[in-house]
This record gives structure tokens, C-alpha cells and sequence, in this order.
């Protein structure tokens, strides 16, 4: 009898999984451990690993094939079976629940906008079954923690067998979404098109609707406020060339590796403004773990630089700089973009003067970086050139509050205008 | 060529017939002939009501009736006295009522009086308890039966074909220590004498000298069958002759001469000369069950039936006294009106028209919610006594051999109460029994320490009868768990049956123990963990300790508890060192109360006996976050949910660890039980380590493989946190 190797959930909130290239083919013998394909998701693209020996007898969703979680891939030969003993049945199963993850159904959106009524939920649950829609295997206990949390299983990640959603599961889902009692009633926009403008339509990507899920999210239910300060960097710069040259190429230092080190020492120094919200609490983070904001081809990815107040100044440039080339190259793991308790997002490089940033829930707050420029500045009564970099932080007042904020900000600029404080 | 000597050989016990002449019925007593009329008229005409009642569709379940055999009870019931005890099987209303009637009427019964309260009271109650009712005996729970009435020196009947003989014993072995010279009679019929617990019991009772008469009703038929086809010596009395017991043989159709018989048997016993037994050749007129003669249904012919009847003995006894001129025709006629009156008058108590209809009395019912009601005591019993935890003593504690506790305990309890008996296999010898759990106790109590043949089924049907009895407290072993199974009538179906079916009010202190014994190469016929079975069957208490501190409260627990306890064991614990109470053996642990070896969040494991401290090593060594709970007692009355579903909440994950084979494993019931109550605090199905499915090989390889062991444990805690998302590294 043959068995199938189902889509795997690569990372929390993972629906669905495109298959970016086969690395093995029909025939081919498989060990436990090695790589057969890599498969596409919203934030990475991640290798996949055989979790038992085989020989492959027919891929059932071929190169860039978007398929659910869960659903077969593959489908390895039993003893003494042929790959032309295998029957069309298991392949039609799949193209199914292929086009049902690829294609949501009218009944599957309502399906979420109903959710926030319980009752309505079950008679969904069973308009569901009928347009293929996979139940998501989840533990009693799990579907208890969602239902106070107010959130939904459907499309968590299960850590447990089978893609099983478990207490670890709704938890982690619970930090990354703020809970809120009127969450789960959000109805989705229906599709806009425009009716006499040519225009070319752009299939979204998973990471696409996660960045515009969450983004919206944070701008529509935490009350953000905004602090800005403009720092002179003058004595910055002069620190990075003399610390460059004497690097000898083997690191090289940019603003924002500074930017990140006294953002990271201001937050030490200012604990309440290393924070997340959490409905029934305020979660103050321990360690200091800077998001770094990088753009690439698919979206924005916060890789992060843990313990940022600890590290070296190099340590950071070098991690930084492989993390973004990971990020561009869709290679990071969940584990290097999940969490993080503090967001940089710099600009400046693009000649932005000065941005505000929407927050990266749960975090309190996020750093947004403006352009290094050479601007007039009155010292002693007289107007000098300086170098001049407009600093605003975007913070959620529930977390935190203004003068906290403001006391984050003076110690930043303290420690980047002084910044051989920052190699302390 | 060598000639062969042949000389017939003596059996140690005469094996006698007894029969009655003209002369023995001139010499009776008159008042004795009298009471056994009255009595056999009272008796014909209340199971005559029964089975009237039956064909009304009005008494549930089966009437067996033993109209034509009241010879044999009340002849030999007018031989005993007041505080004398009888047993019987599923044929004994007239055993029943022979013996009640005796007790309320010491000097006899007239008939020419009218009926006393009394004689009304036992009619009613046992009607009542034959129909299911709450005022019956048992409240209903017995019916026809299982009829109790202790006070009467009625130890209760039985179901089971020969189940309540090894009963009787124990009830005999009581009376024998008391020295009243009590005695016990075991009325069974010619279906049960081939039975295993039957002949057990003659062996056993013999050995021990117990007063106890094995009453034989050969009635000719076990239900159909005939016994001359169940057995090749159907003259069944010469089963004594195989055990040294004296044995009459009696036609049963003449009660004055079971009554001659009984009294030479009852004189042999309260002289302390052993068992008795008497055969009593009678003859049921009707089917095994119901209305109808069995010759309605083939097996034997109307004409036989006939014949019986006309050695009726009622008839003979009226005929006998009329010859005498003690009673006339018209007395007689008028004695079996009145009895028929009274059953009458009785039934309509019971009975009411309801829309044309015949039916119980419904407000004379037991309520439903009585179902459950006394199939264990309610632990009154330990109101006062002094609970003390291991982290509470403030004795000195020190490291001990567990089985070298497990002797001192039953010492220390054995010099405090007399009544303490310990039986089994080899207990009395080999400094010990096999594992020296009771090494020193024989020499300090040789009366009370005691080895028995090896016959588990009798032998701990007797330790169940002296437990029912009151006055001592058996403490059995069974040198081997599996052996319950040999005697499983006596353990399940009496034993941890008897309270709840005689009406939930009598007691059954007894204590079981038995040690585990995995690991020795005993193979497949001695290595269960019977915690399972008996966690399964109603009644049983059952606590397993892990340390020798916590048996020394255990044991001390299970003997004060007025329920059946089984004390599970294990040879892996008996020759390891554990702490143990220096001086103090006399403190309890709470029946029902767990305990909490060690805290975490993410993970439950409850486990029992020998596995919890391989469970703990394992726990420490991975690093795992859980909880582990000795569960102690393992029974479903003895499961500490406050503490198991606290746990639960908090961890949201279960791990059941036990060491035996699946089949008959205890964490099944557990398991479901579990999910049934904590289904939404679990982020996972209940998982479990067990053994595998074949019962332990003896080749030692096979063994280990099939018992639950560290790396079984191992892959269950990896299991348990990887299946929440948190796989140990």
C-alpha cells in the first residue's frame, strides 16, 4: 500500500504551500532526512525533508503548485508496488484541495466573517464540509484557549501529529495577534475592480496577504502616537570612518548598525518601552531583540538581531547584513523573523527626510529612520551646518505611555549624538 | 513371577445410609413433628405464591422453587440452633425460611396457633425481596437469589453453583476460633457437587477440622441433567470419603430422618470432630425455574413425578402424626388454609389492580438512585485516625528493605488485634513465604498464620467468609497475581460482590495482597498486574505503595477498612530500600489520596507500584516539566481528582505509565475516565505506556521486551511533549 507525504505547516500561520521545485523525481529512492523539495511560503522558502524512506511513485502537485496544508504531495510506493499500480483517485483528491487552498470559496469567507458567533459558526462548520474545506485538527484544550481568546484555528500552524493545533500553537498565535473581543468580526472587503481603466492584476502572494492582514490590523486597532526627534550625527559619522578604517575590511560599520545598538542600549535604559500588549497584560520583555525592517522582492521581513544591547557593533553589521541577503534570497526560518520586541525601519538610504511607521504587534513601539542630511542648526545663537538624521517613533499608548516614549527618545539621541557611549 | 497382595483399604471416615422405622417416628417429639409441619406447610404455601406471582409475569427474573424438597431443610434446620449459620445456592427459599422461622421460633411452631407477627414479618420481607422491593431483606438487590438475613444466622445465598460453599467455611473457620461451638450449614444440590469450589472446600474444611455440614439436596436433576450423566458415583455423599469427612445419606422425602441425620452431624461438629456432610435424596416437582413440572419439558416422565409426589413430605409427616392421633385431617386441611390465607394476604400488600392489570405497588420500588448505593463502605470507619504523609512524621525514618517492612506491619498489627489471620501458599514456612513477607509471623502467631493447600479459590472464599462473619480480619495472599483467576467466583463474583448485593449495608473487611512479580522469569501464567482487573470489577478497594513509608499506612489503611483492599506488591520494590518509620508502624494514608512526587507544567504522568521511580529517573534525566503522581489508591472510588484534574488544568497533557501488558491493563479505564472528565483541558489524547499485548515470556529477552521499562517510559514522556509542540531535545 502506498502512503503520501502530506504539505507540511513550515511555520506559524502557514495555510498554504507553494512547491518552488521537485529535487527528486518519479522513481527515485528517498531517505529519511533528505531533501526531496523546496516549498514556498509566505515568508521563506524552506527545504523539505523526507520523514520516511521510499521510493517516489507520483508527485501529485508539481512545480508551483500552491497546495494546503496538509494536503498530499507525493505519494511513495509500498513493497512490491509499481508507480503505475497507483490509481488516479489519490491525484484527484489532491487537485481538489488544491484548488480549495488556491481558490477560496465564497462559503470559506463567509466562514470567517461568521466565526465571531459561535452558533452561526457550527452551521458554517457544516456548509464548509461541502466546498472542501479541511478541518484543522486541533486538541480540545487548544480549541478551549482560541475560544477565550477570541481567535481562530482555522490556519494556525499544529505543532502536534498530523498538523494537530495545540496549546503551544494558540499561544503563539495569541502574541503575534493581539486578542480582541471584536477581532474576529472583521469582514473582509469585497474584491474592487475598476471598470473602464486597463489595469494588470497582480496575484497576491501568501506574504503579500499576511503583511496586508497584519499591517491593517495594527492600524486599525492600536492607537498609535508619534514622537519625533532630530539627531546630530555628526560625531556618529566621524566614529564609523575612523572604527572602518581600522576594521581593515573586515567589517564594515553602516549608521543604521549604530542606530540599532543605541536603539537597543535606549531600551535598557527605558525597560517600559521594551514592551508588547496582551489584552490582560503588559509583557516586558527581557531581552532586548531588534526587528530590522528589510524590503524584498515578496514584502517587508523583520529578521531579528537578539540581544541587540549586548552585542558587539560588528556582530551586529555582520548579522544584519547575512540576515537581509537570507531574507532576499527567501531563505530565512521562522524562527529568525518570529518575535522580536522592538522595530527599526530605516529609510534613509532612500533620501526619506522623516516617516512614521505602523507598529509591528504585539511590540510597543517602532523606530522609524529618516536620512542623514546636512541641515542649518542654531548652536550659541549662530545658525551652523550639521548632520542632521529625523528620528519618529510610532507607540501604542496602551503600552506606553507619552513621556516614556520621550524618555526613550532623549536617551537614544544622548547615545547616538555621544556615540562612544555606544561602544561602551 | 511375583504374586500381587491386594487388602482393601479403610477410609479414615464412616459413610453411612440413615433411615427412619416405625420405631423412630413413635419415639419423635411431638412438638418437633409439629413445628416441622407448620414449618413445611408455611414454606409449600409461600413458594406456591411465588410461583403464582411468576406466572403473573410479576416477579423479574427467575423462581426457582423447591416445592417438594422442604424435607431436607427443615429437618436438618430443627437440628441446629439460633446461632447457627446457613448458606444456600439459587434453590433455597425453604433453606431460607426453614432457618428464619427456627431463629424467631426457638421452641417451635404450633399448628394449631395462629401465625405470630414474626412468622408474618419473614414471609413479607422475603416476598418482598423475591419481587425486588425496597423492604425486602436486601432492599431489593438480592431477590429470590441472594436472600440475607444475617441475624437469623442467614449468611446469604447465591447464584453461582456451589459460589457460597468456601463462604460457609469461613463463617465455620469463625465459629471454630470463637469456641462456641457454632456451627455452619452449605446447602447445595447434586449440580454443584462436582464443582471445584465444592470439593476445595470439603478438602479445606476437613484439613482445618472446621464445623461446617455440607448439606447435599440431590434433587436428581441440574436442570436437566441428569445425575447419573454429570457423574459416575451419583450416591454423591461418597465424596467424604476422599477427604475424611463423615457422610450420611438420608431419603430426603422423610424429614425425620434428615432431622436424626442432621443431629448426629451437628453433635460430631460442636465436639470439634470437623466437616460433615449429608446427602438428602428429594425431588424439586417442578422445572428448575417456574410454574411448570419438568416433565412438560421432556427430561424426565410424569409418572416419576408422580411417584415423587406420593412420598410427599408434608403428607408424610401429617400421616406420621396422624397415626400418632397428634394432628387430625381437618387441622391439617385448615393449617395449609391459613398458610395459603397468609401468603394471600401477604401478595395483596404487594400487588395491585392498575387498569385491568396486576402489578407491584410502585412506591414499594427502590428508588433508581439506591443503584449504586454500598458497593463500598463510605471510610466512616477512619473517622479519628491519625494520617500522617511522609513529610508530616516526626519520627526518625530510615533507609529499609520494603519486604522487611511488609513483615514488620503485619507483625505489629497481628500483636495489636486478634483478629488479624493471615492465610496462603507457604506463608507459614520458609522464613516467610517464598519472599519473606511474613517472615517471624509464624512463630508468634501460629494459630493465626496459616498455610493453606493450594486451592485459591477456597481459600480465599473462606477468608471471605470470615470476613462477612466480622469477628477477624483475613489478610490472604496470593503468592501470584494471575492465580485470581483460578479463583475468580470467589474473588469478583463474592467477594467484591457480596455488600452491594445483599443490600449495601454489610461489611467484607478482607485483605488481598500479592506481589507483582515482572522481571523474574515466571513467564506467561504468573506475571500480570492485575490492578486493571479488580480496578474494573465493583467493590475493591485497591492501593499499590511505592515506598515501604507508604505500605506501612497503606496496609494499616486496608485493614481498617471495612471493604475488600487488594495491596499490590512488586518483587522489583521487596528487595529495594525506600524510607520507612523507625518505632511508628501505626499511622494510616487516606484510601483515595495521591500524592504529587514532583512538580511541572506541561506534563501529567500518573503511574503506580514499581514504575514511579523509573518514571522519576526518566523525568529528571530528559529534563521534562511534569508533574508525577503516585497514584496509590487505584481503584475508582480511590482516584484523588482533586489533585489529578488540578494537575490537568495546569498542564493540559496526561501520561499514564504502567508497566504490564495491554490487554488487561489498568490504565485503559483510566484513560477514558480521564478524557470523560478533563476533554477540554487536554491538548492531547491520553497518552500511556504499557507492555505489549502477549502476557511476559519466561526467556528473559522476551520478558523485558514485553513489560514497560525505562526506554518504554523514555518514548512516552518524548511522545507526550512532542505531540504539544515541545519535543525534548
Amino acid at each position: 500500500m502506498s502512503h503520501s507525504i502530506e504539505m507540511p505547516a513550515l511555520s506559524a500561520g502557514m495555510e498554504q504551500g507553494t512547491i518552488a521545485r521537485w529535487l527528486k523525481a518519479v522513481g527515485d529512492t528517498i531517505a529519511v532526512g533528505e531533501v526531496i523539495a523546496e516549498i514556498e511560503t509566505d515568508k521563506a522558502t524552506m527545504e523539505l525533508e523526507a520523514e520516511q524512506a521510499g521510493t517516489i511513485g507520483r508527485i501529485l502537485a508539481g512545480d508551483g503548485a500552491t497546495v494546503a496544508v496538509g494536503a498530499p504531495i507525493v505519494l511513495l510506493l509500498g513493497d512490491g508496488e509499481q508507480a503505475a499500480d497507483l490509481g488516479d483517485d489519490a491525484a484527484a483528491e489532491t487537485r481538489q484541495a488544491s484548488v480549495a487552498a488556491a481558490q477560496p470559496t465564497p462559503v470559506a469567507a463567509e466562514r470567517a466573517a461568521l466565526a465571531a458567533e459561535p452558533a452561526a459558526e457550527v452551521a458554517a462548520e457544516s456548509a464548509g464540509a461541502g466546498a472542501s474545506h479541511r478541518r484543522t485538527p486541533s486538541s480540545p484544550l487548544a480549541r478551549r484557549l482560541a475560544r477565550e481568546q477570541g481567535l481562530e484555528i482555522d490556519g494556525l500552524n499544529g505543532s502536534g501529529p498530523r498538523g494537530r493545533v495545540v496549546r503551544i500553537d494558540i499561544e503563539a498565535a495569541a502574541a503575534v495577534q493581539p486578542a480582541s473581543s471584536a477581532a474576529p468580526a472583521v469582514v473582509k472587503p469585497a474584491p474592487v475592480r475598476p471598470v473602464n481603466q486597463p489595469f494588470v492584476e497582480i496575484p497576491l502572494t501568501t506574504m503579500r496577504k499576511v503583511i496586508a492582514r497584519r499591517l491593517a490590523e495594527s492600524k486599525a486597532t492600536v492607537p498609535h502616537f508619534y514622537l519625533e526627534v532630530d539627531c546630530e550625527i555628526d560625531a556618529l559619522l566621524d566614529l564609523r570612518e575612523r572604527l572602518n578604517a581600522e576594521g581593515e575590511g573586515q567589517y564594515r560599520l553602516s549608521v543604521n548598525d549604530f542606530v540599532i545598538k543605541a536603539a537597543a542600549l535606549a531600551l535598557r535604559q527605558v525597560p517600559d518601552a521594551n514592551s508588547a500588549w496582551a489584552e490582560d497584560a503588559i509583557l516586558q520583555f527581557e531581552d532586548v531583540d531588534i526587528s530590522v525592517a528589510v524590503a524584498t522582492d515578496g514584502g517587508l521581513l523583520t529578521p531579528i538581531v537578539r540581544q541587540a544591547d549586548t552585542a558587539a557593533l560588528s556582530g551586529i553589521s555582520a548579522r544584519v547584513k547575512t540576515m537581509a541577503e537570507r531574507a532576499r534570497a527567501g531563505q530565512l526560518q521562522p524562527a529568525e523573523y518570529q518575535g522580536g520586541s522592538f522595530t527599526i525601519s530605516n529609510l534613509g538610504m532612500f533620501g526619506v527626510r522623516a516617516f512614521a511607521a505602523i507598529i509591528n504587534p504585539p511590540q510597543s513601539c517602532i523606530l522609524a529612520v529618516g536620512a542623514a542630511e546636512s541641515r542649518p542648526v542654531v548652536k550659541g545663537g549662530a545658525c551652523v551646518p550639521a548632520t542632521v538624521m529625523s528620528c519618529t517613533l510610532s507607540v501604542d499608548h496602551r503600552a506606553v505611555d507619552g513621556a516614556v516614549g520621550a524618555r526613550f527618545l532623549s536617551a537614544f539621541k544622548a547615545l547616538i549624538e555621544q556615540p562612544l557611549r555606544v561602544l561602551l | 513371577m511375583k504374586a500381587t497382595i491386594i487388602e482393601p483399604l479403610k477410609p479414615l471416615a464412616p459413610w453411612v445410609s440413615l433411615a427412619t422405622d416405625p420405631a423412630a417416628w413413635a419415639a419423635a417429639d411431638p412438638a418437633t413433628l409439629d413445628t416441622m409441619l407448620t414449618s413445611m406447610v408455611l414454606i409449600r404455601a409461600f413458594e406456591e405464591k411465588v410461583l403464582e406471582l411468576a406466572g403473573q409475569g410479576l416477579v423479574h427474573g427467575p423462581a426457582h422453587s423447591a416445592v417438594g424438597q422442604e424435607g431436607g431443610a427443615v429437618g436438618s434446620v430443627l437440628a441446629m440452633r439460633g446461632s447457627d449459620q446457613i448458606n444456600g445456592s439459587h434453590r433455597a427459599h425453604h433453606q431460607f425460611l426453614a432457618k428464619a422461622l427456627h431463629y424467631v421460633a426457638p421452641d417451635g411452631l404450633k399448628s394449631s396457633a395462629p401465625f405470630g407477627d414474626d412468622v408474618r414479618t419473614i414471609a413479607d420481607l422475603t416476598m418482598s425481596e423475591i419481587l425486588g422491593l425496597a423492604r425486602g431483606y436486601c432492599k431489593g438487590r438480592g431477590g429470590s437469589m441472594h436472600l440475607r438475613w444475617a441475624e437469623s444466622g442467614n449468611l446469604g445465598t447465591n447464584a453461582i453453583v456451589g459460589g457460597g460453599v468456601p463462604g460457609a467455611a469461613g463463617a465455620a473457620w469463625a465459629h471454630k476460633r470463637a469456641g462456641t461451638g457454632d456451627v455452619a450449614f452449605t446447602y447445595f444440590g447434586d449440580g454443584a457437587v462436582n464443582i471445584g469450589s465444592v470439593l476445595e472446600t470439603m478438602n479445606l474444611a476437613a484439613a482445618w477440622k472446621l464445623p461446617l455440614c455440607f448439606f447435599i439436596e440431590n434433587n436428581r436433576y441440574a436442570v436437566s441433567t441428569t445425575v447419573e450423566e454429570a457423574t459416575a458415583e451419583p450416591r454423591l455423599s461418597s465424596r467424604g470419603l476422599a477427604f475424611g469427612i463423615p457422610s450420611w445419606k438420608v431419603d430426603g422425602m422423610d424429614p425425620l430422618a434428615v432431622y436424626l441425620a442432621a443431629q448426629e452431624a451437628v453433635k460430631l461438629m460442636r465436639a470439634g470432630e470437623g466437616p460433615t456432610i449429608i446427602e438428602a435424596d428429594v425431588y424439586r416437582y417442578f422445572h428448575q425455574n417456574g410454574p411448570m413440572p419438568g416433565s412438560a419439558f421432556g427430561y424426565r416422565s410424569k409418572d416419576e413425578e408422580k411417584a415423587w409426589r406420593a412420598r410427599d413430605p408434608i403428607d408424610r409427616v401429617a400421616a406420621e402424626m396422624a397415626a400418632r392421633q397428634l394432628i387430625g385431617e381437618d387441622q391439617v386441611a385448615s393449617l395449609r388454609a391459613r398458610a395459603v390465607a397468609l401468603m394471600n394476604e401477604i401478595a395483596g400488600e404487594l400487588i395491585e389492580e392498575h387498569e385491568g392489570k396486576r402489578r407491584i405497588v410502585p412506591s414499594l420500588w427502590p428508588s433508581p438512585d439506591f443503584r449504586d448505593f454500598g458497593v463500598r463502605g463510605d471510610l466512616s470507619e477512619f473517622q479519628g485516625a491519625r494520617f500522617v504523609e511522609q513529610e508530616e512524621f516526626t519520627g526518625e525514618i530510615e533507609e529499609k528493605r520494603f519486604v522487611d517492612v511488609v513483615a514488620d506491619v503485619m507483625d505489629r498489627r497481628m500483636q495489636e488485634d486478634q483478629g488479624v489471620v493471615v492465610m496462603g501458599e507457604d506463608v507459614h514456612r520458609l522464613r516467610g513465604g517464598t519472599n519473606g513477607a511474613t517472615r517471624g509471623l509464624s512463630d508468634k502467631y501460629p494459630d493465626r498464620v496459616l498455610g493453606t493447600p493450594i486451592a485459591e479459590n477456597a481459600f480465599v472464599g473462606l477468608a471471605g467468609g470470615i470476613a462477612m462473619d466480622g469477628r477477624n480480619t483475613p489478610v490472604v495472599e496470593f503468592m501470584y497475581p494471575d492465580f485470581m483467576w483460578v479463583a475468580a467466583d470467589q474473588v469478583f463474583n463474592q467477594i467484591g460482590k457480596a455488600r452491594h448485593m445483599f443490600g449495601g449495608d454489610g461489611e467484607v473487611p478482607l485483605v488481598l495482597r500479592t506481589k507483582v512479580a515482572m522481571g523474574t522469569g515466571y513467564g506467561s501464567q504468573h506475571s500480570m498486574d492485575p490492578a486493571g482487573i479488580y480496578a474494573t470489577a465493583p467493590g475493591w478497594r485497591i492501593v499499590a505503595a511505592s515506598t515501604p513509608y507508604d505500605y506501612v499506612g497503606l496496609m494499616n489503611s486496608a485493614l481498617k477498612c471495612k471493604d475488600p483492599v487488594l495491596v499490590l506488591e512488586h518483587v522489583d520494590l521487596y528487595n529495594s530500600k525506600g524510607p520507612a518509620p523507625v518505632g511508628d508502624l501505626d499511622y494510616f494514608i487516606p484510601l483515595g489520596k495521591a500524592k504529587r512526587l514532583r512538580t511541572g507544567q506541561r506534563l501529567t504522568v500518573l503511574t503506580y507500584l514499581a514504575m514511579v521511580r523509573p518514571v522519576l529517573e526518566a523525568v529528571e534525566r530528559l529534563g521534562v516539566d511534569a508533574d508525577v503522581i503516585d497514584l496509590r489508591s487505584l481503584d475508582r472510588a480511590g482516584i484523588d481528582w482533586a489533585l489529578i484534574e488540578e494537575s490537568i488544568d495546569k498542564t493540559g497533557n496526561v501520561l499514564i505509565v504502567e508497566q504490564g501488558s495491554i490487554g488487561t491493563s489498568y490504565g485503559g479505564w483510566l484513560a477514558a475516565e480521564i478524557q470523560n472528565r478533563c476533554f477540554d483541558m487536554l491538548d492531547q489524547p491520553v497518552q500511556r505506556v504499557h507492555g505489549g499485548e502477549a502476557s511476559p515470556s519466561i526467556s528473559k529477552v522476551l520478558e523485558t521486551a514485553a513489560c514497560a521499562g525505562p526506554g518504554e517510559i523514555e518514548a512516552g514522556l518524548r511522545l507526550a511533549m512532542a505531540s504539544q509542540g515541545r519535543p525534548l531535545a
